[in-house]
């Protein structure tokens, strides 16, 4: 059996059952593509009558979006009545192929679930072939909401009685998710509030800085933590009742108290037996000395074979085997350096301790050792549990052992620290509910000040006066680059150039022209920069290639856009893609012709340069 | 209908009926009994009776285009001196699963095309506008159930008062359909479109322009350059307003709406989401007046599914014709032993553990 049906037989099936117009989901633009490959060989037709209502609709679509004309699918398309729609598409091509769905022109269209939100045309039938969906980098299932968002394309209103949601088996498909998925009740949503270096500036150029703390808790982010945080305080409410019985007994703060008492009265045994035994040092030494240590004595290093305590010995002790091939036993305390090196040892119950292979094997790597080996660091803990002499020696002065409560502290004391402990974990926990977006807020306002956007004050600077209008991705680059006067004298090839490599977010490989010496020097700038800054902004991936793409569209106005495609792999919805986001952070530097007319001309150039052919045709 | 009557109707529903409408709206509903549960159901909905009442008028039609299947006999009497036969309880469950699942011909029923009829606005699209005249409006509706009818009727009526209108997607490709859609619903000199660093027809009744666009305006506006027709803004639609959830892109939802002025009134228009009510509430608590929820689960074109099999074979995937909400167990026998054969086949190692 195929592993998923064959698109032909797919299309033919549905259309059988009077199930067209369809849209089939795909796992990736290049299903459907391949899927549209497919009919190639098939010799269905569509009825002349029906190719050319499809010509006549595409005429309409034509003389708005000249680029359509000359797509290499069109002929395709009329053939056979069904066409791919996904992000590797021009979007007035996209345009085209929703307005012949819309006119009911076509049979079914292949699109990719990436873009369920993006597809806006409904059909009487969707086919969903997959139940997850690729999201930054790998796959994962779709959500109850993600299936009815998809489902929900099926059935036209007025044009059709139902609709229907066709689940076909694939490689990639879970038909658990699918089913959970119709059936269930969409996923609450949570708010995903973050604060960036833009808002910061925005906010506090419109607000005082004693008012933002009232306008971030008007976030719906905000709102989400104090539901959790008032979840908790009745929770606090339910152990304030528990704690009652529990209220001042003899002493105000007896449970205080009796921590205090029974602590000291466990610890007093012990102080003899601290003395007794062996140093902390020690101890945490003795953890190292395992078989097959190498550790190193008096006389020249041997390997640790077993450690044991003995009852005769004050201190514990290991038994060695030594370079000579004797195997001697130390107190540990003898021991002088412990190796950063551990061998295999295969561990018996009986002298030698360890089975003859691994004795011989031991022996034979002692020998071999390095003459110098790197020492262990290890860590001595500090016994803060002790509590100063003064407190244990005063266990007399304690009025508990003779009080009249005793007998019911001694009792309660456990579930009352327990219920006491809740409390203060709940107590703490709403206070960072409550206040994490202060904090976070006030993380971003140090960093502003200490490059100098905002004054100590949290006032905006001169610079944060500019700095607030980029608001876009990667802010804090790009307005640290115009500060360290990156782009002076730069030509609007090359600020696009820049710009395109920090819009770019995709790490999808290609082949791309040649980059200028110019554009890869710059680049290498910011390159240090970004990297310098990555503490406090993620850094953008700042492809060269890319940069080059956009460089030449910029730099050789006669290039068409047929010509531009060709210069690379890339998809021409990506190429659009990045230059339509080019677009937008240019058009953002251009905001800054007040403080920087040098720059923002550049960058009014840039826009000129790059609104043409296929980029000028959609607003 | 009034609360008391939606009260009595609730009463006289048996209570699995009720169970169905608290999914969703009542939280650990199933720990509830009956009395409890409607007045929870009540106190929930109180913002929105109409939609429930619609949601309760859909479940009762359903219930009777559906019969129940026989109740199995009624047990004898004489429990106290027979003890009960142990068996009953599975049995019942038996009688379920063997209930006849649907035929591909009676799944396929209705196909085509419905016959034209004026078209005649929802109750709940009726709701929502009309709460628009006086407070914010969340709309949490299935996707295809009409939501783009409510945002153009509010824009008519806004324009009519002379207000201005932004309506904001949450991609660039959205908002040109939707400027193609409306220019040709409210005429070409009506509508604008503003991007990044283009405006088009900008000082129009109606402003297309995607949320972060607006974002940026509310900022300017806040920072003293005033741009003067944020005045005269009368209604601000956000389409797609589960957009706030995105990882990436969710806060300049969250920034937009903390920061559209008071004298504008807010249209949410959503995919179903788990908690709208969650949204409403947010919006109450930081917009002048109540925010109103209108939600219904109920398609307006009744949604069927099905299972095509590699060979080209049809089945309908669930048992019964419509989707069984909240019953994802109860599968087409036939879907299931050709999928469970479809994975023994194409994995080599069976089916996979999960």
């Amino acid at each position: 059996m195929p592993p998923s049906i064959h698109p032909v037989d797919l299309i033919a099936s549905l259309r059988q059952k009077h199930l067209t117009p369809a849209i089939v989901f795909l796992t990736s633009r290049r299903a459907c593509d391949e899927a549209m490959e497919s009919f190639d060989h098939a010799d269905i037709v569509l009825p002349p009558v029906r190719q050319d209502a499809i010509a006549a609709a595409l005429e309409r679509v034509i003389a708005q979006y000249p680029s359509v004309a000359d797509h290499p699918l069109i002929p395709t398309v009329q053939r056979i009545g069904v066409a791919a729609h996904h992000a590797g598409h021009l979007p007035s091509w996209k345009i085209a192929i929703e307005e012949l769905m819309r006119q009911g022109c076509l049979d079914a269209v292949f699109a990719t679930t990436t873009l369920a939100a993006g597809v806006d045309f409904p059909a009487r039938t969707v086919v969903i072939t997959q139940s997850s969906i690729r999201k930054s980098r790998d796959f994962t299932d779709l959500t109850i909401g993600e299936v009815q968002q998809i489902a929900g394309r099926a059935g036209r209103r007025g044009k059709d009685q139902v609709g229907f949601a066709v689940v076909t088996p694939s490689p990639y498909i879970d038909l658990g998710v699918l089913t959970k998925g119709f059936t269930g009740h969409p996923e609450s949503i949570d708010s995903q509030f973050t604060i960036s270096y833009p808002m910061v500036l925005n906010l506090l150029k419109a607000h005082p800085h004693e008012q933002i703390h009232a306008i971030l808790a008007k976030s719906f982010a905000q709102f989400q933590l104090n539901q959790r945080a008032e979840l908790l305080e009745r929770k606090l409410d339910a152990l304030h009742v528990q704690m009652e019985p529990f209220g001042p007994r003899v002493c105000t703060d007896w449970v205080s108290q009796w921590q205090t008492f029974d602590q000291v009265r466990r610890q007093r045994p012990q102080r003899h037996q601290v003395r007794r035994h062996e140093s902390p040092e020690l101890s945490a030494r003795f953890h190292f000395m395992t078989p097959g240590r190498v550790v190193g004595l008096a006389r020249g290093r041997g390997i640790v074979l077993r450690q044991y305590r003995s009852k005769g010995q004050k201190n514990p002790m290991i038994s060695v085997l030594r370079l000579d091939g004797a195997v001697t036993e130390c107190p540990a305390s003898n021991v002088g350096d412990i190796f950063d090196r551990v061998f295999e040892c295969d561990e018996t119950p009986a002298f030698p301790w360890c089975s003859a292979a691994s004795f011989d094997e031991l022996s034979y790597q002692l020998t071999e050792l390095p003459a110098r080996l790197p020492t262990l660091p290890i860590m001595v803990p500090k016994d803060s549990e002790v509590l100063p002499d003064a407190i244990v020696q005063s266990l007399g002065d304690f009025p508990c052992p003779s009080c009249p409560s005793r007998p019911a502290c001694q009792k309660d004391f456990a579930t009352a620290l327990r219920l006491r402990q809740e409390q203060h974990r709940h107590t703490k926990s709403i206070q960072a509910l409550r206040a994490s977006l202060w904090h976070r807020f006030q993380e971003r306002v140090e960093v502003l000040q200490k490059f100098g956007y905002l004054s100590p004050s949290a006032h905006l600077t001169d610079e944060g006066e500019w700095a607030r209008l980029i608001r876009i991705d990667h802010s804090l680059l790009i307005t640290e680059l115009i500060r360290a006067e990156a782009f002076t004298g730069a030509d609007p090839a090359l600020l696009t150039g820049v710009m395109a490599s920090i819009t770019h977010d995709d790490d999808r490989p290609g082949s791309f022209p040649r980059i200028s010496s110019g554009l890869s020097s710059l680049l290498g700038q910011v390159r240090k920069l970004a990297e310098s800054l990555s503490p406090y902004e993620d850094p953008p991936l700042l492809r060269a290639d890319v940069a080059a793409l956009a460089e030449r569209w910029i730099a050789d106005p006669t290039l068409t856009w047929i010509g531009l495609c060709r210069l690379t792999t890339m998809a021409e919805g990506d190429i659009y893609r990045l230059l339509a986001r080019t677009l937008e952070f240019l058009s953002q530097i251009h905001t800054l012709r007040a403080t920087h007319p040098g720059l923002a001309e550049t960058a009014s150039r840039a826009i000129a340069l790059i609104r043409r052919g296929v980029l000028e045709e959609l607003p | 209908m009034t609360s008391d009557e939606l009260e009595q109707l609730l009463v006289q529903q048996p209570v699995a009926v009720l169970h169905r409408l608290a999914r969703g709206r009542v939280h650990r509903h199933f720990r509830a009994g009956k009395r409890r549960l409607i007045e929870l159901i009540l106190q929930h909905s109180s913002q929105n009776l109409a939609g429930l009442e619609s949601d309760v008028l859909a479940l009762i039609a359903e219930r009777q285009s559906h019969p129940q299947p026989p109740q199995p006999p009624a047990r004898p009497a004489s429990r106290a001196v027979v003890a009960p036969p142990r068996r009953t309880a599975p049995r019942s469950g038996e009688q379920e699963t063997t209930e006849a699942a649907v035929s591909l011909a009676a799944w396929l029923e209705g196909i085509g095309v419905p016959a034209p009829q004026p078209f005649v606005p929802d109750p709940w699209q009726e709701d929502a506008l009309a709460a628009l005249d006086e407070t914010d409006v969340v709309v949490s509706v299935p996707t295809g159930s009409g939501k783009t009818y409510v945002a153009v009727e509010a824009a008519k009526r806004a324009i009519a008062h002379n207000q201005t209108v932004i309506y904001t997607s949450p991609l660039k490709a959205l908002s040109n359909t939707k400027y193609t859609e409306f220019s040709r619903i409210f005429g070409i000199d009506k509508v604008g479109i503003l991007t990044g660093d283009r405006q088009e027809n900008g000082q129009a009744p109606l402003l297309i322009m995607t949320t972060e666009i607006l974002r940026n305006l509310l900022y300017d506006a806040a920072s003293g350059e005033i741009d003067i027709r944020l005045d005269t803004l009368g209604l601000v639609i956000l389409d797609e307003s589960q957009y706030i959830a995105d990882p990436e892109r969710g806060v300049v939802w969250e920034e937009t709406i903390i920061f559209c002025p008071s004298q504008a009134k807010l249209l949410l228009l959503s995919a179903s989401i788990g908690n709208p009510q969650d949204i409403a509430d947010w919006l109450t608590s930081i917009r002048p007046t109540t925010c109103r929820l209108v939600r219904h689960s109920k398609r307006t074109v009744p949604l069927r599914a099905g299972y095509l099999h590699p060979n080209g074979k049809l089945v309908p995937l669930f048992k019964t014709a419509t989707i069984p909400s909240g019953h994802a167990g109860h599968l087409h026998p036939e879907a299931k032993r050709l999928f469970f054969e479809y994975e023994e086949e194409t994995l080599p190692s069976g089916r996979p553990r999960r």
